[in-house]
């Protein structure tokens, strides 16, 4: 097959693999915080209605739209941050479910999102350099966090809440950064994936994408951001290269995952396997 | 309309505290959110309907029969899985993982070998009679299900309040070191554990679809939104607190609809949910105030 | 005489050139249905329709000679699936037409690739309004809702002397939506008081609050915009909370499963619809015997759309000549679908073009009239 053809076929899986490479790093930003937060699959819905109606019906660029799909999630992150966040552990899971559920009610609800219909004809504005850019930017801030005193106040906090504290960490606003950034990644993940797909309902973004979201991060592996993006291209690709077995491949699929966490308890994406301390 | 009312809201409850029932169980003793039990509530349908119309067995001996066969799924699930990730101390996230897995591979399963039609118990295995008090109605199947399923759940508190093993249960509840430093067999009781949950989730699967005639491969998924729904409303921990968390949310859910409208009905449990999760994150009934699992 | 000489002659030395090309070639068309995951219900009595007509088809001769090949791909009922396979099917498999996806919501995402290659997407279970909107290679064989749900009300009205009525229905589906909203329309155009409207959710097994509230209200009839799982499930608690009165059902009331499951809960139940499997014509009685054996079951609305589907592309492939070019015979199968009139297992079929949408020109929608039946000591009969 030739390059043209194999890109008319393959655009929106490769599109896709940036788009959920990005969401992977959402979820391992606030795991790398200890937070076990299940909202982002929500704040990818909040970014994708938001500037899904930006260009639809207001008729404003992409990258306007973009930017308040990527704000309004975190502005929502933000208020919601500072009582959630008081939870933790399983806690902390089930308020972000529920709060996922929330957000699905509200768009069925709502006449701007559409009901149940959904938003259609969303035009087709994401191009592979957008998603490539997005990916490189969230890379790039996402290292100089992990290397800057955050990124340290995150390591501390995920290890021991109460030390972190102790040692004169901010612990809640600290959480609360890692909450609103990977809301804001989710958002601007939600923004490019609207504009491909020309279609948005509030089913897209309910439990069962919060759990696929949350998988690619662990099967990846969560010590570092290569992790996370192979974990998102795995989760991404499998249904497609499990394709031959027909309808058993979900069935591959569930094996695949029980197998990774019961071998591979660190992801597969490991360094520290090798090592036991990072070299500095 | 008031009184027919209560009565739906009993038995809607006592749907959704008996599938949090097992649910609960799992999550009170091993710590582990079992995202399967869905799967297992779903597999333990087919497994009565299998019984009843190719095996042609009565309902008396289908309903233990495929109860076991959903216990022996859940001690399938903890030997293979849980057991493993117990001995590494592994973080919470890799059980909810690996069930998910598990409950992945009972869809795709179930939809394989059974298609993914709705199926239903056959219509002349009971009576389709109403007990009528008054203006009140109840499907007489309904009342019995509602009947057995509060049988069940007595049964299971007293065992944990009242006996010896139920003692041993609480015991490793609060610490598993701590127990097993006191001579209590813990991964004994962690498989028993699993497999009565199992089997309970199995007799939910059932009795539900018994009385909703709704047998389908993805029925464990919105059973399992309530079923979480219900414990955190009740309290994540003890059984009593779910089961009174799963018969609070069945009354919501119909008082919702009687006196607001049903368009609200989900967005009012939900927003509720997450009031309590914020305000009283021991859920309702709960009596400990750990906030932090 | 000799301007047509030339090419006929050109023409017979390809022939002996290649003999192979003699052979009969095969008709690549797309299938990108919802064969796994919960849609699955709908795609795969769809997928067993075509495949039906694609053997059919084929048993008598194909096209000319040339048989039908259906390539198929699982959807799963999830857009970026439906986008993909549709990439796929276009870009790699090289179909001439495709068919699906399964939900409406799907076609919404892959429609606009099949429109701007300028391949047909032919749906055959999408029911909400706007589908065709999409552009000019979008064609659709399911009629709309807003189509079939005026008759029916018309029919019932007339049939069951109606003042008011109660309305329950599924909020958060875009199918149950859309047909509420349209049997809302014409309630109103009728005059028709609502007296109580409920609702509930995907999933949801328990309606008898809404159910219990909703004959408080006492109203002549109930409608219920549903699909048959609910549908059946609601039937039966409705009549256990000693709920009498007739219940008037859409497109999803249609399928020998809600007699099948809500037995004598189900008499007197008005439902209109494309298909109904009484209807005497031998198109349908064939379809349904044939279906019957070769599934061990029933087929339903789904599987008779599709299976009507098919022979309406074929009849339009038999009227076009293939090249072997492909963006040219995609462009002629294209130019001769919608003067296609079809009758078949769902009665007489045409196309009707859709009205252009923001001044872009759309796509062609079901012209059919559709059956209006009651459920009579456990059979669906006609209403006239």
């Amino acid at each position: 097959m030739d390059w043209s053809s194999w890109w008319a076929t393959y655009s929106t899986l490769v599109l896709s693999l940036g788009v959920y490479g990005l969401m992977a790093l959402s979820i391992y930003l606030t795991l790398s915080c200890g937070l076990l937060s299940l909202a982002n699959a929500a704040f990818m819905g909040i970014g994708a209605y938001a500037s899904a109606i930006v260009t639809l019906q207001y008729e404003g660029s992409f990258p306007a739209a973009l930017l308040l799909g990527t704000a309004a999630p975190a502005a929502v992150a933000l208020l919601i941050g500072v009582p959630v966040l008081r939870l933790s552990g399983v806690y902390l899971a089930m308020a972000t479910l529920g709060f996922g559920e929330v957000v699905r009610v509200i768009a069925l609800n709502l006449e701007i999102t559409g009901g149940p219909l959904g938003l259609n004809g969303i035009p087709l504005l994401t191009e592979w350099w957008h998603v490539l850019l997005a990916l490189v930017v969230t890379v790039a801030l996402l290292q100089a966090l992990r290397h800057s005193k955050v990124g340290r106040a995150f390591e501390a906090i995920r290890e021991d809440e109460t030390a972190a504290r102790l040692m004169g960490i901010a612990t809640e606003r600290v959480k609360l950064l890692a909450f609103v950034l990977g809301a804001a990644i989710a958002g601007l993940a939600g923004g490019l994936n609207a504009h491909y797909t020309f279609t948005l309902s509030p089913g897209n973004f309910g439990f069962e994408s919060a759990v696929d979201i949350l998988t690619m991060a662990v099967l990846g592996g969560i010590q570092g951001v290569a992790g996370p993006l192979l974990g998102g291209a795995l989760i991404t690709l499998l249904p497609e290269l499990l394709r031959g077995l027909q309808e058993f491949r979900m069935a591959a699929n569930g094996l695949i995952l029980i197998a990774v966490v019961l071998f591979m308890p660190q992801g597969i994406w490991a360094p520290l396997r090798f090592r036991r301390r990072p070299g500095k | 309309m008031l009184e027919q009312q209560i009565v739906n809201a009993i038995s809607l409850g006592s749907v959704y505290a008996l599938f949090a029932l097992g649910f609960t169980l799992i999550f009170g003793i091993l710590g582990v959110i079992n995202l399967s039990h869905g799967g297992i509530f779903m597999l333990g349908a087919y497994a009565a309907l299998l019984l009843l119309t190719r095996v042609n067995l009565p309902f008396w001996a289908a309903l233990p029969l495929a109860m076991i066969g959903a216990g022996l799924l859940g001690l399938a699930i903890d030997a293979l899985i849980l057991k493993v990730l117990r001995k590494r101390g592994a973080p919470h996230l890799m059980p909810m993982i690996a069930t998910i897995g598990a409950a992945i591979l009972m869809t795709s399963l179930a939809q394989g070998l059974f298609g993914s039609e709705t199926r239903r118990f056959p219509i002349d295995l009971f009576d389709q009679e109403n007990l009528t008090f008054g203006s009140i109605s109840i499907p007489l199947l309904q009342a019995s299900i509602t009947g057995l399923s509060v049988v069940l759940m007595v049964l299971m508190i007293w065992i944990l309040r009242r006996t010896r093993l139920g003692q041993a249960l609480r015991a490793i509840a609060e610490s598993p070191r701590a127990a097993a430093l006191l001579g209590i067999p813990v991964e004994r009781l962690f498989h028993l554990t699993s497999f009565v949950a199992a089997a309970l989730g199995g007799a939910a699967g059932i009795l539900i679809g018994l009385s909703f005639d709704a047998i389908s491969p993805f029925m464990g998924q919105p059973m399992l939104h309530k079923g979480i729904a219900a414990i955190i409303l009740g309290g994540l921990e003890a059984v009593r607190a779910a089961v009174l968390g799963g018969l609070f949310l069945g009354a919501t859910e119909v008082f919702a609809v009687t006196f607001l409208s049903s368009e609200y009905r989900d967005a009012l449990s939900f927003g509720l949910l997450f009031l309590v999760l914020l305000w009283r994150p021991q859920g309702l009934f709960g009596a400990a105030a750990t906030r932090s699992a | 005489m000799r301007t047509h000489l030339l090419p006929a002659l050109l023409a017979l030395s390809a022939l002996l050139a290649q003999p192979a090309l003699t052979r009969a070639e095969d008709i690549r068309i797309g299938l990108a249905e919802a064969l796994t995951g919960p849609a699955s219900q709908y795609g795969v009595p769809i997928r067993n329709g075509f495949i039906l007509a694609q053997d059919a088809i084929n048993a008598k001769g194909g096209i000319n000679g040339n048989r039908i090949v259906l390539v198929e791909e699982d959807e799963r009922g999830k857009k970026e699936e439906a986008i993909n396979v549709y990439k796929k099917l276009i870009f790699q498999d090289k179909v001439l037409l495709a068919f699906g996806p399964t939900l409406s919501n799907s076609m919404f995402a892959a429609g606009p690739i099949a429109n701007s290659a300028r391949v047909v997407a032919f749906g055959t279970s999408n029911t909400a309004s706007g589908i065709t909107d999409i552009g000019p290679y979008i064609f659709r064989s399911s009629p709309m809702e807003a189509d079939v749900v005026p008759v029916t009300l018309k029919t019932a009205i007339r049939h069951l002397k109606l003042h008011q009525v109660g309305i329950i229905y599924g909020n958060d589906d875009a199918f149950t939506k859309s047909g509420y909203d349209v049997f809302k329309q014409a309630l109103e155009a009728e005059h028709i008081a609502v007296v109580d409207t409920e609702t509930y959710a995907k999933g949801d097994v328990d309606f008898k609050a809404q159910l219990t509230k909703l004959k408080a209200a006492q109203p002549d009839a109930i409608i219920c915009p549903c699909l048959s799982e609910e549908g059946a499930n609601i039937l039966l608690q409705a009549r256990a909370l000693g709920i009498k009165v007739s219940f008037i059902g859409g497109n999803g009331f249609n399928s020998p499963k809600l007699l099948e499951n809500a037995k004598s809960a189900a008499e007197g139940t008005i439902v209109g619809s494309p298909w109904f499997d009484g209807n005497p014509s031998p198109e349908n009685q064939h379809f349904i015997a044939a279906y019957r054996k070769k599934y061990g079951t029933d087929p339903n609305q789904f599987s008779a759309q599709g299976y009507d589907a098919l022979f309406i592309v074929a009849n339009a492939l038999r009227k076009i000549k293939l090249t072997g070019q492909l963006e040219q015979d995609r462009q002629a199968l294209r130019d001769a679908l919608p003067a296609i009139q079809f009758d078949g297992a769902t009665g007489h079929f045409a196309f009707r073009p859709a009205p252009p949408h923001n001044g872009k020109p759309g796509g062609y929608d079901a012209d059919q009239t559709p059956f209006v039946y009651i459920v009579n000591h456990g059979k669906f009969t006609l209403l006239k």
